[in-house]
């Protein structure tokens, strides 16, 4: 039976094109489906283009949820590259 | 580790071709092998049939190729290698991207360890990424 899970960050730093890219790589080694909402907006995560075109920015709201097998690993993982890459700044 | 699938960008600049590799490697973090045949042999605007085998041949790591042309006559020299060597790696195919976001996705997709159908759709759904 499938798990879901979701978690919710507040950027400190705008989501650029590499967190963006890692986002999706990662994404794509769990077998859950992976979705980030952010401003009224969504993006599968796996679609690095559809990460970027969010355009998620520093003080936003990025919701991580997560439908399958691995739900809780895919949005610790996917939380964890939000928090790393948006303080990082680049 | 099972080995990625390799991405080849023609551009008819070689410049364009290096630019837009170096973008792709930085977004989709290092593993995936981006070979460039930008310009012609003796460095002007244009396209090289023995350049795109050449980065055919450096992509190539055994899982296949998904290979992205800039414009025009780039299409033209894709398909003619496409349909007249005989010595080319398995599974090379060329997609109906974009060229700067084609190759984005592509590269991330090939990063996540997606097949060479996974990587020519995540460069074709390129076509429908809206900017603004």
């Amino acid at each position: 039976m499938p798990g879901n899970c979701e978690a919710t960050i507040v950027l400190a730093g705008d989501l650029h094109a590499r967190p963006a890219g890692a986002l999706s790589v990662a994404a794509a080694k769990f077998a859950s489906a992976v979705l980030l909402l952010a401003g009224g907006k969504q993006a599968n995560a796996r679609s690095v283009l559809a990460v970027m075109q969010l355009g998620a920015s520093n003080g936003q709201e990025v919701t991580v949820r997560a439908t399958g097998p691995d739900a809780r690993e895919a949005v610790d993982a996917m939380i964890g590259i939000l928090a790393e890459a948006t303080r990082a700044g680049d | 580790m099972a080995p990625k699938v390799g991405i080849v960008l023609v551009s008819h600049s070689a410049a364009l071709a290096r630019g837009a590799a170096e973008l792709a490697g930085q977004v989709s973090g290092s593993g995936v092998t981006i070979g460039t045949a930008g310009g012609t042999e003796d460095g002007r605007i244009g396209t090289s049939i023995d350049k795109v085998q050449r980065a055919l041949a450096l992509a190539d790591g055994g899982a296949g190729v998904v290979i992205l042309p800039d414009l025009g006559s780039s299409v033209l020299t894709v398909r003619a290698l496409l349909a007249d060597s005989d010595d080319l790696p398995a599974h090379v195919v060329m997609a109906d991207a974009p060229f700067v976001e084609g190759a984005v996705a592509a590269a991330v997709a090939a990063a996540g360890g997606g097949d060479v159908q996974a990587v020519l759709e995540a460069a074709q759904e390129a076509r429908h990424a809206r900017k603004l």
